[in-house]
């Protein structure tokens, strides 16, 4: 599968400061890709290289198969972090602006603006002025001008900061729907959200890509289940003896219930039933979470780094 | 999508801001025509303006007060670079497959107009009133005059975005372009005649760029001849040598897609 975006050994300083350090990742065509990293990781300084289309310092950067350069952002649509309108033009006149500068014009691209405004639930407040929407309808607001002239790379960095769970759904709907074909490069710190949308993503830590992959490869790699064992009585010897299946360090007793670390669920399940079947009244295994994933690379990171 | 257009998209979407905001309207020509009105008639009626190449000091304060309009109009306007820059809009003009040049060119060329036309407000609505000698007729001296504003505006632009790519805050942006322009405007033979002034000061006027502007605007509009004037040939050639080469100055150095926190 081709790369929508290539990057090789990517570096940018401010002053002093490595923003991005042997940044290297590959963005398959097509898909949608999750940048996730703390904040100053080097998330957004990565999308602003990609947004400007600009020649890194050092390394090599492709976008949409070639070299960084002013015109491939007609191909580019970015919604940044923080919202890019004017506050005193209304959402119609800023589709229709953005337009302009995107190289579009006439009655097919007022047509586009009308049915973007529409599909993302501001056809009602086109007219008004953008200070007076929610910060719900300016994020939407954002996507569609960013989705407005169809670009191919579509670049979303925190897209849905302080955005409520409604409108969070009704945006990524959207979205999904408005996108194409376009491959989604998505920079967040909401694992949850990376989880539910991305067909892939990539950690970033201090400048660097520390693991990348499926969510569900990212999960299975780390072999880490949690299983949550409800007790008929809570009888300290029957916990020393779970404790002493499970392993040192991995039960901890939570709300009424034993919650047990694990690497292999399958295996550990039936040496509990051995050792205090009886006092077992119910038990229930779940998966790692991205956010599991995330923490155990990026610590993983921090101690080799130390 | 040519960069002019882009340009002329940009320069209008900030001349419809400035329509917008209606109180900035209204205050850059009322408050120089008040000026004119107060400054002009008390100082008319209360001394003798012998010292006057021709008479009338409401007059002889118009050209002064059309320079003073364009100085604060185009540092007002100038200033739109920092609400672009902090409601985020900047971005979207920097995120556009145009050049940065062009999103400047596009800004300054909004400034320009708006300078040029509030002078031109002043200019219009006190001609009636005031006893002009339009020594090369109504159609030439307008003529004339607007050259001259826009060869000002040309410069003061360039010198309000010079400054504004470079001073990080909007206050302090505003503070070096007041402490620049302010004693500027009074040794520029805005409110005085610079004939009359000790040798000291008019070496200063003759140094100061605003000085020209003034002389082609007083021999628009004010003068009955040439005498006590520098003349068009100096005042055209230091304005546009000024105008070009500040412009370009402000042009040499764009701002950049950058993140906050980044």
């Amino acid at each position: 599968m081709s790369s929508a975006i290539e990057a090789r050994d990517v570096r940018r300083s401010y002053g002093e400061r490595a923003a991005l350090d042997g940044f290297t990742l590959d963005v398959p065509t097509g898909s949608v890709f999750g940048v996730l990293g703390p904040n100053g990781s080097g998330k957004s300084t990565f999308v602003a290289l990609v947004a400007g289309a600009e020649r890194p310092p050092g390394g090599r950067l492709t976008i949409l198969g070639e070299v960084p350069h002013p015109r491939l952002r007609a191909r580019v649509g970015t919604v940044f972090q923080e919202n890019a309108s004017d506050p005193l033009m209304s959402p119609r006149e800023y589709l229709l602006f953005a337009a302009t500068l995107f190289g579009m014009g006439g009655a097919a691209t007022r047509r586009r603006a009308e049915e973007l405004l529409e599909r993302f639930g501001l056809a009602s407040r086109a007219k008004d002025p953008i200070s007076t929407l929610s910060g719900g309808m300016r994020r939407r607001l954002e996507a569609a001008r960013a989705l407005l002239h169809r670009p191919e790379l579509l670049l979303l960095d925190e897209p849905t900061t302080g955005v409520d769970p409604e409108e969070r759904r009704l945006l990524w709907e959207t979205v999904r729907a408005e996108r194409g074909g376009a491959t989604v490069l998505l920079a967040t710190n909401d694992l949850h959200e990376a989880d539910e949308v991305c067909d892939l993503v990539a950690f970033v830590e201090a400048g660097r890509v520390v693991a990348s992959g499926a969510p569900a490869e990212l999960k299975r790699d780390l072999r880490r289940q949690t299983v949550r064992v409800e007790l008929t009585e809570a009888d300290p010897g029957i916990v020393e003896r779970i404790a002493a299946e499970a392993g040192p360090g991995r039960v901890t007793a939570l709300d009424g219930e034993l919650v047990v670390m694990t690497d292999d669920a399958a295996a550990l399940v039936p040496r509990l039933f051995a050792a205090a079947g009886p006092a077992i009244r119910g038990l229930r295994i779940e998966d790692a979470s991205l956010e599991d994933a995330y923490f155990q690379y990026i610590q993983r990171r921090a101690e080799a780094v130390r | 999508m040519s960069g002019a257009r882009v340009a002329a998209a940009i320069a209008l979407r900030d001349l419809k801001g400035v329509a917008k905001a209606r109180s900035q309207l209204y205050s850059s020509v009322l408050t120089p025509l008040l000026f004119l009105v107060f400054l002009g008639n008390g100082v008319s009626h209360g001394l003798e303006p012998a010292a006057l190449p021709a008479g009338n000091f409401t007059a002889y304060l118009v050209a002064g007060t059309v320079v003073m309009t364009s100085v604060f109009s185009s540092t007002f306007s100038s200033a739109s670079y920092y609400r672009d820059r902090d409601t985020g809009f900047l971005r979207l003009l920097l995120s556009s497959p145009h050049s940065p040049r062009t999103v400047m060119l596009g800004k300054s060329l909004a400034a320009m107009i708006i300078g040029a036309l509030q002078a031109a407000v002043v200019l219009g609505v006190a001609a009636p009133f005031v006893d002009f000698g339009w020594q090369y007729g109504v159609g030439g001296g307008i003529g004339l005059a607007l050259l001259t504003v826009v060869l000002l505006n040309l410069m003061l632009t360039g010198l309000a975005q010079a400054l504004a790519t470079r001073v990080q805050s909007m206050q302090g942006f505003h503070l070096v372009m007041n402490l620049a322009l302010f004693p500027l405007l009074f040794f520029s033979g805005a409110f005085f005649p610079v004939e009359g002034l000790p040798a000291w000061m008019k070496v200063l006027a003759y140094v100061n760029p605003l000085t020209y502007a003034v002389d082609g605007l007083q021999l628009a509009t004010y003068a009955t001849g040439s005498g006590g004037f520098i003349g068009y040939s100096v005042d055209f050639a230091v304005l546009g040598v000024l105008g070009a080469a500040v412009y370009a100055l402000g042009l040499s150095r764009v701002p950049k897609l950058t993140y906050s926190g980044e």
